[in-house]
């Protein structure tokens, strides 16, 4: 099953970012990354010289105060935001240096975005929405984007609902079709920001539970979080606070 | 397949079906003016001169002693000469109903069944007709007061009744439209016009020359010839007419008509183009959010262009569907009403090419560049900032000083109520679109406001060149006379209630650069004259006593625009060089430029003292008919007593002209204001419905936060109005160049000179109110469908 759903990748690695020179040792490397926001009232520092390295395989926890900088961290890593400073590589691509074009296709192919309003297009339903990233890409056979887009809903369990719109689903079932989008090109890397914030706790286990098991199958998971609870059963946790990583739990 | 990408496209315009509706509908309403005007134009000009083609016009009329077929056959033979015939042409008393006199004007061709030039066509009835029988012109047949088969009382030289028989009807492209002359047109037989006294003579030589696209010189060389062997034969050669080379005489009419369609045509082109920007704009203001996530899953910028330019392309598919036969059809239906007044038939309705292509570009091509920018822009857009601007709008309140002076406007000093101040807030909130939808609105109403302008100057520059003329009759003489012998002898004459003589005399201007002006008529006319009334616009009218003083009217100062009251200027008044104190300024009423100075003064000065060399008379009638007889009688009296007239002329004639012109420009520019006011308020409705649309979700929060629904829709109607008002403000100050401009095309075209310019308030005024409703009205639709929804759908609404 999972060889099946992830090793049929068709197509080249996307981006054209890289450095010749950098020996990858980690899959993602957020180097001594500066990020300051220019408002009317002065400059922000949203992260003052982070520095995160992430292993295949890990899933890890962002936790931390509100405005301590962990959206903007996720950002960094998904390359919806660029640092000010400091450097962003997964896998062989130097994301900073991506150009805005080839950076949504990279994007496209090795990250999977969860967001905490699922943000699924309301007039495209389940299938389709998980085919629209296949489509962005031209990864995949078109003929094959169904069936691949339906064996991932019924990974997430929501193969019975294949063909509705969004608003036809509750929340975290919404959830889990966003989850099945994010896998769609087959990234290795989801990010999440706050996947489970807007679901109730029985429904955010749930869907805490699918992360658990797609990390066995292989994938390697950025989650910011609030939940406590939740943030205790990855294998590591890291706090942020005014930018910068103070404190962090391995297991 | 369909790619799921396409299927957000074609689901985004099938799933907000109002919106789609709205969208394709302004589009629409664009696309089809565009076709309506610029087809009426292509219309017209084709149709025009293929009917022109076929009735084989003649190149010049020759006004000839009376002739026969000998003089025709004489002229057939002269070098050049491709054809020749003849006519002649009588204006009588036509017995109208009850007691009351009109006039019939009569045409006499050579022969009916070998009619060469300035052909006239039957259309049914009889052909050709007997003695003592009429055939009349299709379009006068509603103006006699008879039906075919019946009978039309007229009075012969002598003034006996006459009854003539209408037996047939007839179709001639070259009368002057019965609806403005009410002079019908009738067709009778040489012996026919005999037995009115007439004789059986003819009196107009119609001439056509050899060769394609001939110029008036070469029109005017064979002429030449043809004069000297009429002369030579012993036929009086009294003057010639060569119209417009290959030109229909309506054309004079019609070209002001086109040139007007041709401005509208432009403006409207440019108001789509605002609109599409709006509409696309607004589109992706609401995408903002669905934009960042496709990005956010791998779409590159180009990709989601490449989604909003095919819905804008679909947009514009859709409506050339709806615009391009019903621009056609109205395109007909205008240029239809047009062709009546000068009495031509269209070829049917068709699609014109140009203008399915023209159409086609403003569909297609207009909002893909007007979409250009927006889409660029919105889908430029990085992933952050779109999934940042999440939640209510992309518009930033609070900010900026006009928001800070706005807000404590309507709290602090207008003491609004909460809704109301919601509104006017949400009305400056989004900047941009604001900006947008006024520069549609104000352009839609500019044109309105302006089209109504050039109406009301055009028929007070009628008033005022109809009140100028307070005499009916013109006669001049070919030397000057003593002043009480020319009024003793027109007084003479039954019918004459006054009479007042005048000096002409030709000026030329000497510019102080030593240029000679174009040159100006002079008229030296009593300073206490009685038959004029000219408007003075600066300055003083003569006095008695005034000596080289002259009044100018404003025709003058259109080749000479440096002249101001107070001014000596040079002139040159034949021959004679002097200078002249400008003292007053007067209004141009369609004769030409002219310098009005104390008679007594330029007597002196042309060295005939107490003479005059024309007359200007007063008739004891209003009747046409009646002053055509005492022109006739007046000539007639003059010859006898050995003053010998040069050319006497009926200000109703002139005054038909003129009326005519106007007429047909005026009937169009109220049909055009119409059509603009109907194809602006439409589109106007579709941006504005839009643009609330846009806020559905926003209503919902309102809602969701406690506002009624009747709140909701208060507060939406309000700001539709209060951005209604506002463009109305800018429409007015727009107006007025776009209708000085509109004013000055149209003197040009039709007067060659500028127009009474007078500014529309009825104009501005109804603007103002539909604009108002518009806002309104276009603003409750989309709120009233907003409210219907519960807040869940409104919250989840794209
Ligand atoms: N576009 C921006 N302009 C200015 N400051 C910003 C911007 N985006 C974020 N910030 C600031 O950067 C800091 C970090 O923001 P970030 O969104 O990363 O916080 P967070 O840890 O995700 O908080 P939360 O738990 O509330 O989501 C905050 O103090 C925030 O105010
Ligand atoms: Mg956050």
């Amino acid at each position: 099953m999972i060889k099946r759903l992830f090793g049929t990748k068709n197509g080249e690695d996307g981006g054209n970012g890289r450095t010749p020179s950098y020996q990858p040792t980690h899959l993602v490397d957020v180097d001594n990354v500066t990020k300051a926001y220019h408002t009317p009232a002065g400059d922000f520092i949203a992260l003052d010289g982070l520095t995160l390295k992430v292993d295949p395989g890990e899933f890890v926890a962002v936790v931390g105060k509100s405005g301590s900088g962990k959206s903007t961290l996720i950002n960094m890593i998904t390359g919806i935001d660029r640092p000010t400073s400091g450097g962003v590589y997964i896998g062989e691509t130097a994301v900073h240096e991506l150009k805005e074009g080839p950076m949504a296709e990279w994007r496209g192919r090795n990250v999977g975005v969860i967001f905490q309003f699922f943000q699924l297009l309301p007039m495209l339903s389940c299938v389709e929405n998980i085919m629209l990233p296949m489509d962005f890409c031209h990864v995949y056979d078109p003929d094959e984007r169904e069936e691949r887009a339906l064996h991932l809903l019924e990974l997430v369990d929501m193969s019975d609902q294949a063909y509705k719109l969004p608003s036809e689903l509750s929340g975290g079932q919404q959830q889990r079709v966003a989850i099945a989008r994010a896998l769609a090109n087959d990234p290795s890397i989801l990010a999440a920001d706050e996947p489970t914030g807007n679901l109730d706790s029985k429904t955010a286990v749930s869907i805490y539970d699918l992360f658990e098991e797609l990390v066995d199958k292989g994938k390697t998971i950025l989650m910011v979080t609030h939940d406590n609870d939740l943030a205790s059963r990855v294998t590591r946790a890291i706090t942020l606070a005014d930018g910068k990583i103070v404190h962090e739990v391995k297991r | 397949m369909i790619r799921p990408r396409w299927r957000k496209v074609l689901r985004d315009l099938w799933g907000n079906k109002l919106r789609t509706t709205l969208v394709v509908l302004s589009i629409a309403i664009r696309v089809f003016a565009v076709g309506m005007i610029v087809g009426t134009q292509i219309l017209l000009r084709e149709d025009l001169s293929r009917v022109y083609g076929t009735t084989n016009p003649a190149h010049a009329f020759l006004s000839i002693s009376p002739f026969d077929e000998e003089a025709i056959e004489i002229v057939r033979n002269v070098e050049g000469v491709a054809e020749a015939d003849g006519r002649a042409e009588h204006t009588i008393p036509l017995q109208k109903e009850g007691d009351e006199l009109g006039e019939i004007r009569l045409t006499v061709p050579a022969d009916f069944a070998d009619w060469r030039l300035q052909t006239v066509a039957s259309i049914s009835g009889k052909w050709p007709p007997d003695e003592q029988e009429i055939l009349m012109e299709r379009a006068s047949v509603p103006y006699v007061n008879a039906a075919v088969g019946e009978m039309i009382t007229v009075e012969d030289v002598d003034g006996r009744l006459r009854q003539l028989t209408i037996v047939g009807v007839a179709h001639d492209l070259f009368t002057q439209p019965v609806q403005f002359t009410n002079v019908p047109n009738g067709y009778i037989t040489r012996d026919t016009a005999e037995w009115l006294g007439y004789g059986d003579k003819l009196s107009r030589m119609p001439l056509r020359i050899e060769g394609e696209d001939v110029t008036e010189e070469e029109i005017r060389a064979v002429i030449d010839r043809v004069k000297l062997k009429l002369e030579k034969a012993g036929y009086a050669y009294y003057g010639d007419w060569i119209p417009e080379p290959g030109e229909h005489p309506a054309n004079e009419a019609v070209q002001p008509l086109l040139a007007i369609l041709g401005i509208l045509g432009l403006l409207s082109l440019f108001a789509s183009a605002f609109l599409v920007i709006n509409i696309i704009n607004g589109l992706l203001a609401q995408h903002t959010t669905q934009i960042g996530i496709m990005k956010a899953i791998g779409a590159r910028s180009s990709q989601v262009m490449g989604l909003y330019m095919a819905s804008v392309l679909i947009f514009g598919l859709l409506s050339l569907l709806i615009a391009v036969p019903l621009g056609a059809l109205a395109a007909y239906g205008l240029a239809d009403f047009i062709a009546g007044f000068i009495n031509f038939d269209l070829n049917g309705v068709r699609l014109i090419p140009q203008v399915v292509l023209l159409q086609t570009a403003v569909a297609i091509l207009v909002p893909v560049l007007a979409a250009l920018v927006p889409v660029l822009r919105g889908t430029a857009i990085t992933v952050h900032q779109a999934l940042s601007e999440q939640g209510l709008g992309a518009g930033h309140f609070g900010s900026s000083l006009i928001d800070r002076a706005m807000n404590w406007l309507t709290a602090v000093a207008l003491r609004l109520s909460r809704p109301t101040r919601i509104s006017l807030r949400n009305t400056i909130r989004r900047k941009a679109r604001l900006l947008l939808t006024l520069i549609t609105l104000t352009l839609g109403g500019a044109i309105f406001i302006g089209v109504l302008t050039v109406h009301e100057s055009l028929l007070k520059t009628l008033d005022d060149a109809l009140a100028y003329f307070a005499y009916d009759i013109d006669v001049e003489f070919k030397q000057a006379h003593r002043l009480e012998e020319i009024q003793r002898q027109v007084l003479a004459v039954p019918g004459v209630a006054a009479a007042e003589s005048w000096i002409g005399a030709s000026a030329v201007r000497l510019r102080p650069d030593g240029e000679e002006g174009d040159g100006f008529y002079l008229i030296g006319a009593p300073a206490d004259t009685a038959v004029i009334n000219p408007t003075l616009l600066d300055g003083r009218w003569l006095e008695p006593g005034d000596s080289n003083t002259i009044v100018l009217n404003s025709l003058v100062l259109k080749d000479e625009p440096d002249i101001q009251v107070g001014d000596v200027i040079m002139l040159e008044v034949d021959g004679r060089e002097g200078e002249w104190r400008v003292v007053g300024l007067v209004q141009g009423v369609m004769t030409g430029g002219i310098g009005y100075v104390n008679q007594p003064y330029l007597a002196r000065l042309l060295r005939f003292v107490d003479k005059a060399d024309s007359v200007e008379i007063v008739a004891a009638t209003t009747n046409p008919a009646a002053q055509r007889a005492l022109e006739i009688r007046l000539r007639q009296h003059l010859e006898e007593a050995g003053m010998a007239v040069d050319s006497t002329g009926l200000i109703s004639d002139v005054r038909g002209t003129i009326e005519y012109q106007f007429g047909l420009v005026v009937t169009l520019l109220a049909v055009m204001a119409v059509l603009v006011a109907l194809v602006g308020g439409l589109g106007l409705t579709g941006t504005m419905s839009i643009n609330v649309l846009e806020r559905t979700r926003e209503i919902g929060v309102m809602r969701a936060v406690g506002a009624s629904d009747t709140a909701v829709q208060r507060i939406v109607m309000v700001e539709g109005a209060l951005v209604g008002v506002i463009s109305w403000f800018f429409a007015v100050l727009l107006a007025i160049p776009i209708s000085r401009y509109l004013s000055n095309v149209v003197g040009n075209e039709l007067l060659r000179s500028s127009l009474s310019y007078t500014f529309s308030f009825k104009g501005a005024f109804i603007w103002l109110v539909a604009v108002i409703i518009i806002g309104a009205l276009a603003s409750f639709w989309p709120a009233w469908n907003a409210s219907r929804l519960s807040v869940r759908e409104t919250l989840a609404y794209e």
